[in-house]
């Protein structure tokens, strides 16, 4: 038994001493002789009144005196509860606080399942900024990011604290994925520009952001991390249904279960939160069809038969509730197919030593990106023919004839999403043949002058970055500068050059990427960049050509319609239609869906229903690794510095008067009932 | 007189008489009795006597030599001369000197046994000076004194003596018995026409005393039960929460005084009704008395009630 244990029970017994001291008061009516005593009745409910507690108010009173001269007593083991920051030498400091506001930090705070009521670890770590907040003094700086896929700056370096305040305000829980790495990368972004010496990014997050076994978060940087919550670390299972589509009579159901937490190198079995479930097909509250799920289900696919007769509004949902309650459920919406890739790949050039379809075709289908990769012999030249795809790949380009360019720039305007990989084709384009305005200038082929890309530069890829410090290139294509404007340079090489760009066409985009997808002629396809490039090239050929479906996270857009107005439906009885504002950003229309569930889209009049789902790699809830030092104590902590004694000491004073005037009134009272007697 | 279980609180010596502002005994006995007139007190038993008593019609059987031959020749009828039969006119007082007779309220101006035993020494007082023997019995009592019914000059003193040197003791709720062994040398001196005045606070006598004191009555003699109650007692003169202790017995009550009030003057009330109507029908009568009443008016009603109960 701790010391603190002792102390509690002890706390426990004087604040039992006023009724000990009641009842001791209370004693036995003082005897009386009485020779006909057996003619008296006695009284026994009387008797036990008398046994009870006569003054209510001034025993809670007494209590609570009792118990807050405990707590003054222990002032020096007592911590208010309360964030804050250790400084350096009373130095004033620049704080970038990344607020996690993914989906997993909906979980509830304690580990259980989740219920209404119970704090989550958003509210905590919401709490805990505006605590930390609260804290700052003047001259100390504040910028606040959010970590939700994609990461978001809620508000820039400031010295207005009640900026601060109302940025903390406005900040809601979504059900995005997690981006910590982007994160962390914006706040150090946020905190370069400030005058301070001391510069901190505060991470309150779950950690749980899909990449367990990724590098621990806050290494190779000079800003420092720390993570001052470790209650928030995410723990638990959860289950959540990904999305629900609608095939030919059958709802096929993607349910997504995280894997147990263990520490890493632990071995890759996982036990799954599947156990003794079930999948529920539901309209209007009523249970359509039931399935079972297996015992150690990490991402499956259930079919469930939608009886005759069923209502259009179906939702596909889990039984028993888990972790986190907002993934369980998801509308069920008409399967719209997996997304069309086209892919021009020549496989000569592109072939691997051990065979297979070329690395792009088996990268696109072992990622399960939800893509139909579909191989082309050469790109159609016909508009019709590229409608029927959302994305097109083209490696090695040699250079579009003008009618292939025209077909082109037109399918991508109407929301095509086009990925160009240049290689030494680039450097034997035929005559006439040509980018523009797809790529415009000129495209040549060279010797590179370096070895591998600038890692800073390559936000786009994540964590991926990394590997691009080394690609070995033999040569890599340049890009005349016209090509490079209004563009967005999503990673350079080290020297400068772009190395991916991305431009924005009429609803669509066209990636541009100066290496070709061979490992003759570097190792980036050997790099886990390539395979972040495929999964954002994939995404945005989802959202650009107007995707039905798409990620929380991820917006909608809206290239070339005039009249655009988007609201999320209701998922559960209760809950309103949501507006979601329609920004135009980089001169097109796009609507940031940061919750599940089912948009209703007005475009130009016409209706139509979209849907974001839940990211799968969100439900993981294993927690990413931080260095140590993230958590050293010299940063800060639960308030060991603030001292709670005056606090108690006036309420105890509040408490003494409070005592004095009941009896007061008391008195007053016995009295006039006295006199009437 | 086999004496009571001591009671738990009148202890081996028992508690001395609180005379409070009763005392002096015998001079506040002699001023009452002064103001009581008795009167003359003839038996109307009519039986054989030296005194004429009228005539009655004769019937066979009876003693001829009372016929009167007169009667016979004056008026033509049979006709038999009484006289009043010699009765004996003495009075039996017997008091109750058990623990719960030392109770004293503050509003009483004395114990119960102090102002029982100054109506008993003023009824003595008053029957001695009518002539009329007086003898004392004690039911319970430490220190008590029996005295043999005797007249006289000296009678009074040693009455008012063996008042004055009792002590409250012993507790006669348990004991079923207590009222036949105090009773027991009255029922075998008094004679027909003796009049026994029971003083007593009636509230822990034994079940069985109203029958052994009621069989008195048989012999021709009359009985007066004279209740001595303290005024507390009377009313239940308390307020509030209390936790009352008999004095006999081992009774503990703890009450709401207010909310029992009623019921407790109720059952003091059938305790005067029991007596009273067991009394009455053997010609007998009740009478109640408070402890701070002027005792004349007490020494007055018991006088009244002994004429009546002669009559």
């Amino acid at each position: 038994m701790s010391f603190a244990t002792i102390a509690a029970l002890l706390v426990a017994l004087l604040v039992a001493a006023p009724v000990a001291a009641h009842l001791l008061r209370r004693r036995q009516a003082e005897e009386q002789p009485f020779p006909p005593a057996k003619l008296v009745p006695p009284t026994k409910p009387l008797a036990r009144r008398r046994s009870m507690l006569e003054d209510r108010s001034l025993f809670a009173v007494r209590a609570l005196s009792v118990l807050m001269l405990a707590v003054l007593g222990a002032t020096p083991f007592v911590r208010c509860a309360r964030l804050g920051l250790e400084r350096k030498d009373g130095a004033s400091v620049a704080l970038a606080i990344v607020i996690d506001d993914s989906l997993s930090m909906r979980a509830p705070l304690e580990a259980g399942t989740a219920a209404p009521g119970k704090r989550t670890k958003f509210e905590r770590a919401l709490a805990s900024a505006r605590e930390l907040a609260t804290g700052l003094r003047s001259g100390d700086a504040v910028a606040v990011v959010l970590g939700g896929a994609p990461a978001r700056v809620a508000l820039a370096s400031t010295t207005n604290m009640a900026a601060v305040t109302g940025a903390l305000d406005a900040i809601e829980p979504s059900d995005r994925a997690t981006d910590l790495d982007g994160a962390l990368a914006l706040a150090r972004e946020l905190l370069r520009s400030v005058p301070h010496a001391d510069r901190r990014v505060v991470l309150l997050s779950d950690l749980a952001d899909g990449a367990p076994n990724a590098a621990p978060l806050g290494g190779g940087s000079d800003t420092t991390l720390w993570v001052p919550l470790p209650e928030l670390e995410a723990t638990g299972r959860d289950c959540a249904v990904t999305r629900a589509d609608l095939r030919s009579g059958k709802v096929r159901a993607r349910v997504v279960c995280s894997p147990e937490a263990r520490p890493v190198g632990e071995g890759a079995g996982v036990i799954s939160a599947s156990a003794g479930r079930a999948v529920e097909l539901k309209a209007e509250g009523k249970v359509l069809a039931s399935a079972p799920l297996g015992p150690s289900v990490r991402a499956e696919e259930v079919a469930l038969d939608v009886p005759d007769g069923a209502p259009e509004d179906l939702t596909v949902g889990l039984t028993p509730g888990d972790a986190i309650l907002e993934d369980d459920e998801a509308p069920v919406v008409p399967a719209g197919g997996a997304l069309p890739i086209a892919v021009v790949v020549d496989v000569a050039s592109t072939h691997v030593a051990t065979g297979g379809p070329p690395p792009i075709e088996q990268a696109l289908t072992a990622m399960h990106l939800d893509a139909e990769v579909r191989p082309l012999p050469a790109v159609p030249d016909h508009a019709d023919e590229l409608a029927a795809f959302a994305g097109l790949i083209v490696d090695d380009v040699p250079g579009f004839t003008p009618e292939g360019r025209r077909s082109l720039s037109a399918w991508v305007e109407r929301g095509g999403v086009l990925l160009l990989t240049f290689g030494p084709r680039a450097a034997t384009a035929p005559l006439g043949a040509g980018f523009d305005p797809l790529v415009p200038g000129v495209v040549r082929w060279g010797p590179s002058p370096s070895q591998g890309a600038d890692p800073g530069s390559a936000v786009f890829f994540g964590p991926s970055a990394e590997g691009l410090g080394k690609l070995s290139p033999d040569g890599r294509a340049s890009f005349d500068p016209a090509a490079a404007t209004n563009a967005d340079m999503l990673a350079r090489w080290d020297d400068g050059a772009p190395l991916l760009l991305r431009r924005s066409l009429g609803r669509g985009a066209v990636f541009a990427l100066s290496l070709p997808l061979t490992v003759d002629e570097s190792d980036f396809v050997l790099r886990p960049a390539f395979l972040a490039l495929l999964d954002r090239f994939v995404g945005t050929a989802r959202a650009r050509g107007g995707a039905r479906q798409i990620d929380v996270g991820d917006a909608f857009t809206f290239d070339g319609f005039k009249d655009v107005s988007i609201e999320r439906l209701p998922l559960r009885a209760g809950e309103a239609r949501q507006s979601i504002p329609v920004v135009e950003q980089d001169g097109r229309r796009r609507a940031v869906a940061s919750l599940r569930g089912r948009y209703e889209v007005r475009l130009d009049g016409e209706r139509a229903i979209r849907v974001a789902t839940v990211p799968e790699r969100e439900i993981d809830l294993r927690p990413r690794r931080v260095i140590d030092a993230a958590r050293a104590e010299e940063l800060g902590g639960v308030a060991p510095s603030i001292d709670a004694s005056p606090y108690v000491a006036l309420g105890l004073l509040g408490l003494v008067v409070l005592e004095l005037f009941l009896r007061a009134v008391g008195q007053k009272r016995e009295g006039s009932a006295s006199t009437t007697a | 007189m086999a004496e009571l279980r001591p009671s738990s609180r009148s202890g081996k010596d028992g508690i001395p008489i609180d005379w409070g502002s009763l005392a002096p005994l015998r001079l506040r006995a002699r001023t009452l009795a002064e103001g009581v007139y008795a009167g003359g007190h003839r038996s109307v038993r009519k039986g054989p006597g030296v005194e004429f008593g009228g005539h009655r019609p004769y019937v066979p059987g009876d003693d001829l030599r009372f016929f009167d031959r007169r009667a016979l020749l004056r008026h033509d009828r049979m006709m038999v001369r009484e006289f009043e039969t010699e009765t004996d006119r003495a009075l039996w007082l017997c008091v109750d000197a058990t623990a719960s007779m030392a109770y004293r309220s503050s509003r009483a101006p004395g114990a119960k046994l102090a102002y029982g035993a100054l109506v008993a020494a003023a009824l003595a007082r008053v029957a001695l000076s009518t002539g009329d023997p007086v003898g004392l019995a004690w039911l319970g009592g430490r220190g008590t004194l029996p005295l043999p019914a005797s007249s006289g000059r000296e009678a009074f003193d040693r009455v008012a003596g063996a008042l004055e040197g009792a002590a409250a003791a012993g507790d006669a709720s348990t004991d079923e018995a207590a009222m036949e062994r105090a009773l027991a040398p009255v029922a075998r001196r008094a004679r027909r026409g003796a009049v026994i005045v029971l003083v007593s606070d009636f509230v822990d006598l034994p079940e069985r005393a109203l029958s052994a004191f009621s069989a008195l009555a048989a012999g021709g003699r009359s009985l007066v039960a004279l209740r001595v109650l303290d005024p507390n007692e009377a009313d239940l003169g308390f307020s509030g929460h209390v936790r009352l202790r008999a004095s006999e017995g081992d009774v503990v009550v703890e009450t709401d005084a207010e909310e029992v009030r009623a019921i407790y003057r109720e059952r003091l009330a059938g305790i005067a009704e029991r007596w009273s109507t067991e009394l009455s029908g053997r010609g007998g009568r009740w009478v109640e008395s408070v402890t701070d009443q002027p005792p004349a008016d007490v020494v007055r009603a018991v006088v009244r009630a002994v004429a009546e109960a002669r009559a």
